[in-house]
């Protein structure tokens, strides 16, 4: 893993607002992420989390301010960069797993089918299962998976642990990790899960109330006494 | 991964740097032999994701054991223990001094000489 062999910042946000009439959402907003880097974006409820990985994906267009992924200006075009999970129901529920996956290779060009089918079994997916009948656990390992089995160099999560039960986060986790060690992707993740992630993460993206409050190295907070959860509480009580 | 060396047991304390304590949990295992000369360690990847974390904190780890010698990588066929004895048996030495020094810290800190705090504490169980 060879963080330093690519310049580019996976991520670079810089001063991005978002304004719904007089209300402003998101105020300022400034970070990077490295390349092959795994950062959490953590915050309370209503902090705008979803909102700014909606304006990371490009799915939504900021007021003012600008995201580049890799160096290039998010939107259309950087949707071959990137895997998003959303946080609520996004599968076709009147499909079965395998269904979905089927569909999957067809919609998307980065589609790798025996990555697929390994995180099929790693992840115990039911194949055969309707995604209605899927318990929430199962769900999230289905579209984890579906993030995946892309090629896609950067994968954005968006609370994939809600609602879910232990044994999955702990699936979800591992997974996620093995995926990280390759070194070839970049991943953040939004969630108010912190125990379970927190050594997961490289560096921490603390947002509240629109804007960000810290953007911390995790190494060094620990270094200076500090867990991840300590650091969370400092900034948000 | 090795079923005799389970490394879910290693207990984390989430406000030191984790590499650190990888670093003393998996010497301590070398010393007392849980993990014996040659023994195959997992990958970066393997120990990364059967312990959930970041597999930089893991590659640190055994880059710091790599250093002081206790573990070995030979490319294309992973990481092992070393098979030197004298190496083991140097790490033994330096981890007994260590715990020798903290021990003298806290005999001073009540106004003890080492010898005499050993001594306090086999008197009181008489």
């Amino acid at each position: 893993m060879n963080i330093g062999a690519k310049a580019k910042q996976a991520i670079d946000c810089r001063q991005v607002s978002l304004r719904r009439g007089k209300k402003e959402i998101l105020r300022e907003v400034t970070f990077t992420v490295g390349h092959g880097q795994i950062a959490g974006l953590l915050g309370p409820n209503g902090a705008g989390k979803s909102t700014l990985l909606r304006i990371l994906t490009g799915l939504l267009e900021p007021t003012s301010g600008e995201v580049r992924l890799f160096g290039q200006p998010a939107g259309i075009s950087s949707l071959r960069q990137l895997a998003f999970l959303p946080d609520r129901e996004s599968l076709p529920h009147w499909l079965s797993a395998a269904d979905w996956l089927f569909f999957s290779e067809g919609i998307y060009p980065d589609w790798d089918p025996q990555k697929a089918a390994y995180l099929t079994d790693r992840l115990s997916i039911k194949l055969g299962t309707r995604i209605s009948d899927l318990s929430r656990g199962e769900e999230a390992r289905l579209q984890l998976l579906t993030c995946l089995a892309r090629k896609a160099p950067l994968v954005i999560l968006d609370e994939p642990f809600t609602g879910v039960d232990l044994i999955s986060r702990e699936q979800i986790a591992s997974t996620i990790i093995s995926d990280l060690a390759d070194g070839e992707r970049t991943f953040l993740i939004a969630t108010h899960d912190i125990r379970e992630m927190e050594n997961l993460f490289d560096r921490l993206i603390l947002i509240g109330g629109g804007q960000i409050q810290a953007v911390d190295d995790v190494e060094e907070l620990r270094t200076a006494g500090k867990s991840v959860e300590s650091r969370y509480r400092e900034v948000f009580s | 991964m090795d079923s005799f060396w389970n490394p879910e047991h290693f207990r984390i304390d989430p406000s030191r740097p984790l590499y650190e304590q990888f670093v003393e949990q998996i010497r301590a295992d070398i010393a007392r032999g849980v993990l014996g000369p040659g023994t195959r360690l997992p990958s970066v990847r393997e120990l990364a994701s059967a312990i959930r974390v970041n597999p930089t904190t893991i590659m640190r780890t055994y880059q710091e054991l790599e250093r002081s010698k206790l573990i070995v990588t030979f490319r294309g066929q992973g990481t092992f223990v070393t098979e030197r004895i004298d190496v083991i048996q140097a790490c033994k030495r330096a981890m007994a001094k260590d715990a020798v020094q903290k021990l003298r810290e806290v005999a001073e800190s009540i106004g003890l000489t080492l010898e005499e705090l050993l001594d306090l504490a086999k008197k009181e169980e008489d």
